[in-house]
């Protein structure tokens, strides 16, 4: 009766089958959490192929169209198939309980009930902060990113994040700039890079660090597995900072899972002029701690910051009176040629010579005919003279 | 008996003689028209028989035979009303029989007998090179330009038929003057601010470069292109003849003093067809926007917009300065020699600073795709549009006129013709090399566009032309030969804003 299987499955360890359970349409985490609570991955499998009787209780919770739904659904699952890409790939497939479980998830309110990981996952045993945002970013929220992630390294601390466009490839960037090991947390399988352009960053992810899924291989990209990714980057860290993100976004369901999860949240101040930070400075309004550099960060972990505080040279050339200004101009807003024409009232092969010696030197950067100032005010991470500030106000 | 009375048909913006042979004979009454005549061309019948009717003359009940010589080509509408009707007359001896010698007739009949105008009289009349042309009044203006002098004008079928059979003198009729130009409102002063886009209007005049505005909703795209043609000079001679007959063609209306002098603006909606913008459609081959636009400026809004088979109509007129229109039958070179000003929003939603737009990825690509292509290759131009500031817009203090722009445009015009014999826009690769040299400061910052991927091939060739265009204006008659310095190449570099990378947030 239950035999159908059997000759090709006997061989195969139980990472394939849970594998080819994790890809069964309808049976998401909490379901599969369940059946695989009172079966075995490949009794679990014969169960919902409907070779193996389910037992007593599950077969009374899900009605019998459930039931012969997930047996149309699993006939399209092979666990050889399954298997044999994961180790083309070099995933490694676990399941909830498993040693090689990540113990962040084990107690979790929804833990996924199968992770599919590459990359060395020693690196979740470090301290761990989220940075997350928007996909449409400013030049200074990648910036930030950027910048956090590097410094976040540099204190030996593990950062986690999406593989997305924008603020998470930029805090990918920033941790890998120092050779660092980052945690990108996708929402398909790990054989498909996405978004496309993450290509390179994807596989360097997964060399340096750890990339992992819930889904199988094969998984494409859909809508409603992203706030189930979030979800787990959110457990998995344990600050989350916001670096942009608008009035609606993807990364507010990040924060709502790190509020059910007791997960500071945290957020960095941005422009009202500027749309990218309306989310964020909403999470300000709504009590998230602002993160102005990396010494809130590590004081939100409860870290020594005073190793902190190595001045950064700034190598690049000092711009002059009218460069300066054009700089003051730009770092308020995105600026385009024709705004800084008219506000500086000089000419227009003037103004544009600027531009261009201010870009040569790295002080501006120009993306679709915006122009923005790169780099932080007194610099971002550590050389941030907060002491003075307060000294001044006293 | 028979009558031959010399008429003209019309094809693309060149006129057709057409000798109209009218043959009244004994048997029964009928009336045949051969000769390719269209339907527009056969109902000419009833027309002339009610004119006839009705003008107290008498239509003869004998048989008919009207021939459109030469038979071989197709005539068209109803301008052959007029020479019918004076050939039927004639043949049936209410005329003398040398009456019609030396005359050469156009105009549609009323079915009162009246003369009507029809679209084209200005090239039919000039094809009637050596005959006195007689024309509806209303079209006297129009068909002087292309018969001056010899351009008499009717009002009634009566009025005429009195007139050649000498017993009244020829009617002398205040012709109207033709619809009063409305003097130029439009004035490069009456844009607030955006210097950006003012310069690149006065580049493209200088240059004979094509334009690509980008920005969004309200920004005031439309407003520049139309004081583009305020910058460009006046048509000459030639050219004001061959517009002029291009616009009588498509039944346009022409200027006050009838020649087309200042260069035109046409700006075809985005619904218009390939016939609309290229022309053809019937068998005249109507002149199209493209044509209208000789000599001026053809400004696309919403070029995203317009269909593709569209945008790819305008790619032989812009490389060829010319379209021809092919129909099985006939087909019609007609000069098209504009300067393309397309207006776009820089995406769907209208775009904003980075980190505004609301487009996700595959939206944008989507707009991106309708406008890629050889197309956007050949704006050399191309300028973001940001709505001008406040202070801009409430500041009294006017900018530079269209007539003091115009002169730097003439002066840098006359400088490109005179040395390089053509405007910047037309000049070849191995002619930037010869009359581009750049310095080299300026050779290093192309350099360093070109290795950062900033810059591609054409793109290189483009920004060349267009510093060349911006010394021009700058230098004048005594840096001509010199090389094309840095603040050029920027000023050039910063004018062509990549669509690829305005319409694209960046990867992080």
């Amino acid at each position: 009766m239950n035999g159908v299987r059997d000759d090709d499955g006997g061989s195969l360890p139980d990472s394939a089958h849970l594998a080819a359970l994790a890809g069964v349409k309808g049976l998401g985490p909490r379901r599969l959490g369940l059946l695989l609570s009172w079966h075995h991955p490949r009794e679990a499998l014969a169960v919902v192929n409907g070779d193996a009787a389910p037992a007593a209780p599950l077969a009374a919770a899900w009605p019998s169209e459930f039931w012969e739904h997930l047996r149309v659904a699993s006939s399209q699952r092979n666990p050889a198939a399954c298997h044999s890409t994961c180790v083309e790939w070099g995933i490694s497939v676990v399941g909830w309980g498993h040693r090689a479980f990540p113990n962040q998830l084990l107690n979790d309110p929804a833990p996924p009930a199968v992770l599919f990981m590459r990359g060395d996952p020693s690196v979740l045993g470090r301290r761990r902060v989220g940075i997350i945002g928007t996909r449409n970013a400013t030049r200074a929220g990648t910036d930030t990113a950027h910048v956090l992630g590097r410094e976040l390294t540099h204190h030996h601390i593990a950062v986690v994040s999406g593989l997305a466009k924008g603020i998470d490839g930029a805090a990918h960037r920033g941790v890998l700039s120092v050779g660092g090991a980052p945690i990108g947390v996708v929402a398909n399988g790990l054989d498909q890079p996405y978004p496309a352009v993450h290509r390179a960053l994807w596989e360097q992810v997964a060399e340096c660090g750890l990339l992992m899924s819930e889904w199988p291989p094969g998984t494409t990209p859909e809508a409603f597995r992203f706030p189930l990714r979030n979800r787990i980057i959110a457990a998995l860290s344990e600050v989350v900072v916001v670096v942009e993100s608008r009035e609606r976004g993807g990364s507010l369901s990040t924060v709502r899972e790190a509020a059910t999860r007791d997960v500071q949240v945290m957020a960095v101040p941005g422009s009202p002029m500027v749309r990218a930070s309306s989310g964020t400075n909403q999470l300000l309004c709504d009590g998230a701690a602002p993160v102005t550099g990396v010494d809130d960060v590590l004081m939100a972990l409860g870290l020594d910051t005073r190793r902190s505080g190595d001045r950064v040279h700034e190598p690049r050339p000092a711009p002059d009176d009218r460069s300066a200004r054009v700089i003051e101009l730009c770092r308020l807003m995105p600026r385009t040629l024709d705004d800084l024409v008219s506000a500086l009232d000089l000419s227009v092969s003037e103004v544009a010579m600027r531009l261009a010696r201010l870009e040569r030197d790295g002080w501006i950067a120009e993306t679709g005919g915006w122009f923005q100032v790169i780099g932080a005010w007194s610099g971002l991470g550590s050389d941030r003279g907060r002491g003075g500030v307060h000294e001044d106000l006293a | 008996m028979f009558a031959g009375v010399n008429g003209a048909t019309i094809t693309g913006a060149q006129g057709h003689r057409v000798v109209v042979e009218v043959y009244v004979g004994i048997g029964l009454p009928a009336f045949h028209m051969v000769g390719l005549p269209d339907e527009a061309c056969r109902e000419a019948r009833d027309r002339v028989r009610a004119a006839i009717d009705s003008s107290d003359l008498h239509w003869p009940t004998k048989r008919i035979t009207v021939n459109l010589a030469p038979t071989h080509h197709r005539k068209t509408g109803s301008v052959l009303d007029l020479a019918i009707a004076l050939g039927i007359l004639a043949a049936d001896q209410q005329l003398p029989a040398d009456a019609l010698a030396g005359l050469g007739f156009l105009g549609e009949l009323g079915l009162d007998g009246s003369v009507r105008v029809v679209p084209g009289l200005a090239p039919m009349a000039a094809v009637l090179g050596d005959v006195e042309v007689v024309v509806p009044v209303a079209g006297h203006r129009e068909a002087e330009v292309g018969a001056s002098g010899r351009v008499r004008s009717v009002a009634t079928l009566n009025e005429l038929v009195a007139a050649l059979a000498k017993t009244a003198p020829w009617p002398d009729h205040r012709y109207p003057e033709l619809a009063a130009e409305a003097p130029a409102t439009t004035d490069l002063s009456d844009v607030r601010g955006q210097p950006v886009p003012r310069r690149a209007l006065e580049i493209a005049a200088a240059g004979g470069h094509h334009l690509l505005l980008i920005g969004p909703p309200g920004s005031g795209k439309t407003m520049l292109a139309e004081r583009l043609p305020t910058l460009l000079p006046p048509l000459g001679q030639d050219l004001a003849l061959e517009s002029t007959m291009i616009h009588s063609a498509a039944g346009v209306g022409l200027p006050a003093g009838g020649m087309v002098s200042s260069p035109p603006f046409r700006a075809p909606h985005h619904t218009s067809s390939v016939v609309a913008l290229v022309g053809g459609g019937s068998q005249t081959l109507r002149p199209g926007e493209v044509s209208l636009a000789h000599g001026g400026v053809l400004f696309l809004d919403e070029l995203g917009e317009f269909p593709t088979s569209v945008l790819e109509g305008l790619r032989q007129p812009l490389e060829a300065g010319s379209i021809t229109v092919s129909r099985s039958a006939v087909h019609a070179t007609l000069p098209a020699r504009f300067l393309l000003v397309g207006a776009t929003n820089p995406c769907p939603c209208g775009g904003g600073p980075p980190g505004v737009c609301e487009c996700d990825e595959t939206r944008r690509q989507r707009y991106l795709r309708r406008l890629s292509g050889p197309l956007l290759d050949r704006f050399d131009l191309r300028v973001a549009v940001s709505r001008p500031a406040v202070s801009d817009l409430i500041d009294t203090d006017p900018g530079e006129s269209s007539a003091v722009v115009a002169r730097r445009v003439a002066a840098a015009r006359r400088l490109a013709h005179a040395h390089r014999g053509m405007l910047n826009a037309d000049l070849s690769g191995q002619q930037l090399d010869e009359f581009a040299v750049l310095e080299p400061a300026a050779v290093t910052m192309l350099r360093d566009q070109l290795e950062r991927g900033r810059l591609s091939g054409r793109g290189y060739h483009r920004v060349r032309r267009v510093a060349r265009t911006i010394a021009d204006i700058h230098g004048g008659e005594a840096d001509v030969d010199a090389p094309i310095g840095e603040r050029h190449i920027v000023e050039a570099l910063s004018l062509r804003a990549d669509v690829r990378s305005v319409l694209n947030v960046p990867a992080a």
